[in-house]
């Protein structure tokens, strides 16, 4: 067996692996599986009765309905289908930042690593879409186990560096996905609100449904410098000499505005957003996010 | 401003140090590879004006709260006098004391008097510009200009010791100047110290205009301080004799004492006098009242030599002002020179003059027309003239007479005359049409003069003395008496020591009943005793008025072997048999302070500091400021404090810690629907 990725830990993908990735949209894949479909199928699940057309299949007529009304009514059901979910992780350079052990874009390849080792585990398909301002990789979904490599290897080269290219590559990806799909993005969203905003609108326009991790560091929350600092851009390696007693009510205002505005967005466009500090537990952060979802699909389908 | 401990304040540089570490903070920035640099630079643009100014603010309060530190620990003390150090030397120092007697007084729980207080006050000061500056004093008793070598020793100087003396600023103020115009120092300082007593300043006299001008002229920059010790205490007592009398009544000789208490404050207690006379001492009980009591008190004479004595009032907060001294002498013959037209008028004045023919201490001598020319008035003590005002020589040598202190009463004679005597004369004459309308006195002076009250309180009988003839007076003169109808009965005209009385009608059965007594007695006899005190062989004199060495005597003083200076000490000093009295001049009793308002308009135009020292205790020398400057410092730290407090209230709340939004957004339900 070929030795795992370091952001896989076995413990964790062995908790985790009874937990099911859901869409809380129909899917459309290719072949019969555990999700809602929105064309009517041969699963068990009662969909609805219509009438009779000449050409149906006279299998699915239902007998005891003629027998009580003295007319042809055709049973239909649901059809189940498989998953195709796109991981869109943000390379750029501000994903390199970690007050603590770890940054951000390392936080996101567990996230993303794990949740593509369940997805393939459940019989669905993942493809991963990195990219930065230069460069972009971009793996297609697939079922195959053994494409959960290609995906880990792809991950282990991405590096953070340059600015964001996050608002290009979603209108990207949305008009490259034809059929509906799962999209998962793994940034910190240091971009403009709006033009985000209007790709999540581009994403849910096409009936993709939207998870955002929205990855963020605790420093960056509190910003506790008690000393004049000289901050040096991790995507443009611009510096700025600010004395942080000053301008700290500022920045804070700032940034507490973007994440209000974000938050408010995602929801207007039903994006399952999470707002996430990485120095969280990952595994609890994905359980949680499982259960969610998982609880979101039973509920949906009592209505 | 003084320092207790000067050397701290070598540590001012400290009030750099919030400075310092501000830019070393700066300097000893770091570098943060950050990513939410999108905030960074709007929050940096956004960084409000007031922010920035709220920072310098900090920075300042810091370095005042350290600067008010420093000079806290270093002691400051209280004081304008003293913080005159911070000014530019001046080359000469002209320190004009005030060595008045009111200065020797001590206020409530103080050790030191005013006096003392100001050379303490005047010595610290000082004691920074010796060696820089010339120090000359000129003190108020001597008014001598002399150079002091060594300023620390000032206390030590004669020139400085206590007096009995008052002080006559103006001409304190107008020596210094004259100095000044003598010697031409370069920039000068006049350092007045004084109590401010009006009498002492004369606030009224036009000298004050003549020295602001001369001020001015001046050349040289002339700055006056002025140290003011206006301070009163109310329990302090005044004693001074205002009359002293030798009488020869039937009981036998008398001393007649009439002294004067002046108080603080309004308030009637017992006062224990003690009356020294010739080494005998006894108590005198005073029940006085109110601020100013007159008490007049009688002695028995045991002899009929002279001697001198004192009266005391018991120890208060001024020591100087306790004590009036006395001289009397022998009792001197009176005589009377008896000029009269009338005979009879001339024989009743003279039985006036001396009642009793075996007094021999009262001799009456009617002066004939021919011996007018060679009389010697000056061993009269009185002078008594009927008829018609004398002339030429003679009216030129009376007038001298009464110049030196001689006393002349004049009565009308049947002729007017055309002569007057000190601008007054006869006018005309009127007489009573009946014994229905017969004039009479009813105005007189009760309270002063030859026609006052008795001992005892008694009027004299002016209203039962019939008058059928009288004379008119013209002239400038003094009203003592004035008939029902206003004509003067009695005036009065005073030049040099001596006075001229007029009296309106004659001691003769054609002009009155004057010469029945009750009231030509007592006027004779009175006029007599005040031209008799010039016989009398002791003075009395003002401290600082007198000047001894006018005499070719030697002055010892009676009371002590110890060597006095008569011009500065009170006493009684001897010199052959002649006897002087030496007391406080009547002017350094009066109360009443200038207000630093009225000294500043009689300076008008001078560079004048004025320091008003209100305490009088000894430790108000140095009034410490610490425990302000250490209150300022909190008060300092409390808005530093404040200052970089964060912002509250009004602007939406700002989460200093944005904790992970872990709620999902719930499009399910509305997908599913």
């Amino acid at each position: 067996m070929a030795e795992q990725p370091q952001w896989l830990d076995p413990g964790v993908l062995a908790r985790l692996t009874r937990q099911f990735l859901h869409a809380r949209l129909p899917m459309e894949g290719n072949v019969t599986g555990h999700h809602k479909s929105p064309h009517r199928g041969s699963s068990v699940e009662f969909a609805e009765y219509r009438k009779y057309v000449p050409g149906d299949d006279i299998r699915r007529l239902d007998w005891r309905v003629y027998g009580k009304t003295d007319r042809f009514y055709m049973r239909e059901f649901e059809a189940d289908t498989n998953l195709r979910a796109y991981m869109v992780l943000d390379c750029s350079g501000s994903m390199g930042y970690g007050s603590g052990a770890t940054t951000k874009l390392e936080y996101a390849r567990r996230l993303l690593a794990t949740l593509a080792w369940l997805t393939v585990q459940q019989g669905d398909a993942v493809g991963i879409s990195c990219f930065d301002y230069h460069t972009a990789i971009d793996i297609p979904p697939r079922r195959n186990p053994a494409h959960l490599r290609t995906i880990l290897d792809s991950l282990g080269q991405v590096k953070p560096r340059g600015e964001t290219a996050l608002v290009g590559a979603l209108h990207d990806l949305a008009e490259r996905i034809r059929r509906r799909a799962l999209v998962i993005i793994f940034s910190d969203c240091f971009c403009e609100v709006e033009p985000l905003l209007e790709c999540f609108q581009h994403l849910r326009f096409r009936k993709h449904d939207l998870a955002v991790f929205h990855l963020l560091d605790r420093a960056e929350l509190e910003f506790r410098f008690d000393r004049p600092v000289r901050f040096v851009d991790l995507e443009t390696s611009s510096s700025l000499m600010a004395e942080p007693a000053i301008i700290r009510r500022q920045y804070l205002e700032q940034l507490q505005e973007h994440l209000d505005r974000l938050k408010t967005g995602c929801s207007q466009f039903h994006a399952d957003y999470r707002r996430i500090t990485i120095d969280q537990d990952y595994e609890k952060v994905l359980a949680d996010f499982l259960i969610e979802r998982a609880r979101a699909r039973v509920g949906s389908a009592g209505v | 401003m003084t320092f207790l401990q000067p050397f701290i304040l070598w540590g001012l540089p400290l009030i750099l140090l919030p400075v310092i570490i501000h830019l070393l903070n700066r300097m000893r920035h770091r570098s943060v590879q950050w990513a939410a640099m999108m905030f960074l630079r709007a929050a940096s643009r956004k960084s409000t004006r007031y922010a920035r100014l709220r920072q310098w603010l900090v920075l300042l309060f810091r370095v005042l709260a350290v600067l008010l530190l420093v000079l806290a620990l270093s002691r400051p003390l209280a004081g304008g006098w003293l913080g005159w150090m911070f000014a530019p030397a001046p080359d000469v120092i002209l320190i004009l004391l005030d060595r008045s007697a009111s200065m020797e007084l001590r206020g409530p729980g103080a050790t030191l008097t005013k006096r003392e207080l100001a050379l303490n006050l005047i010595g610290d000061a000082a004691g920074s510009f010796a060696g820089t500056s010339r120090f000359v004093l000129i003190d108020s008793a001597t008014q001598s200009p002399g150079e002091i070598e060594a300023i620390s020793a000032l206390s030590e100087l004669a020139s400085v010791a206590p007096t009995e003396t008052a002080a006559d600023l103006p001409s304190l103020v107008q020596t210094a100047v004259d100095w000044i115009t003598r010697n031409r120092p370069g920039s000068t300082e006049l350092w007045i110290a004084s109590d401010l007593q009006a009498s002492n300043w004369s606030p009224e006299s036009d000298r004050w205009n003549a020295l602001n001008a001369a001020l001015e002229e001046l050349p040289q920059r002339v700055r006056i301080r002025l140290l003011a010790l206006p301070a009163e205490a109310d329990d302090n007592r005044s004693l001074s004799l205002t009359r002293v009398r030798r009488l020869e009544t039937a009981r036998g000789s008398e001393l007649e004492l009439d002294m004067e208490i002046r108080r603080g404050i309004e308030t009637s207690d017992r006062l224990p006098l003690t009356l020294t006379l010739n080494q005998g001492r006894s108590q005198i009980d005073l029940a006085a009242e109110g601020r100013l009591f007159r008490h007049r008190h009688v002695v028995p004479l045991e002899t009929r030599e002279g001697g001198w004595g004192r009266v005391e009032l018991p120890a208060d907060a001024n020591d100087r002002d306790n004590t009036a001294w006395f001289a009397f002498g022998p009792p001197p013959i009176l005589r009377t020179a008896i000029v009269s037209e009338d005979p009879l008028a001339g024989r009743y004045l003279a039985l006036a003059a001396a009642p009793d023919p075996n007094d021999t201490n009262r001799v009456a001598r009617p002066i004939p027309p021919d011996q007018l020319a060679s009389v010697v008035w000056d061993e009269h003590a009185l002078v008594l003239w009927q008829g018609t005002l004398p002339k030429d020589d003679v009216a030129a040598r009376l007038e001298d007479y009464v110049s030196s202190g001689g006393i002349v009463l004049f009565f009308p004679g049947d002729e007017t005359g055309s002569g007057s005597f000190l601008g007054n004369g006869w006018g005309d004459d009127s007489r009573a049409e009946d014994e229905d309308t017969l004039f009479s006195v009813q105005q007189w002076d009760q309270q002063d003069g030859p026609l006052e009250r008795t001992a005892e309180g008694l009027s004299l009988p002016m209203e039962r003395l019939e008058v059928t003839r009288r004379r008119a007076i013209n002239g400038e003169h003094t009203l003592l008496a004035t008939f029902q109808d206003d004509p003067p009965f009695l005036t009065r005209t005073a030049t040099g020591d001596g006075q001229a009385y007029f009296c309106a009608t004659v001691p003769h059965p054609d002009w009155s009943r004057l010469q029945d007594g009750p009231v030509l007695v007592p006027l004779v006899q009175r006029l007599l005793q005040a031209g008799g005190a010039r016989l009398a062989e002791v003075d009395f004199v003002a401290c600082g008025d007198w000047d001894p060495s006018a005499t070719p005597d030697t002055w010892i003083a009676v009371d002590s072997e110890t060597r006095r200076d008569p011009v500065t000490q009170a006493g009684v000093y001897r010199a052959g048999g002649r006897l002087v009295a030496v007391n406080r001049p009547a002017r350094e009793d009066l109360p009443g302070t200038l207000e630093p308002a009225e000294i500043e308009s009689l300076l008008d135009g001078i560079s004048l500091r004025l320091f008003e020292e209100t305490q009088q205790g000894g430790d108000a020398l140095q009034s410490e400021l610490w425990r302000a400057f250490l209150f300022v410092m909190g008060i300092f730290l409390m808005v530093e404090a404040f200052l970089v407090l964060p912002e509250r209230g009004g602007r939406r709340p700002i989460p200093m810690t944005l904790a992970p939004d872990d709620t999902p957004g719930e499009p399910e339900k509305e997908l599913a629907a």
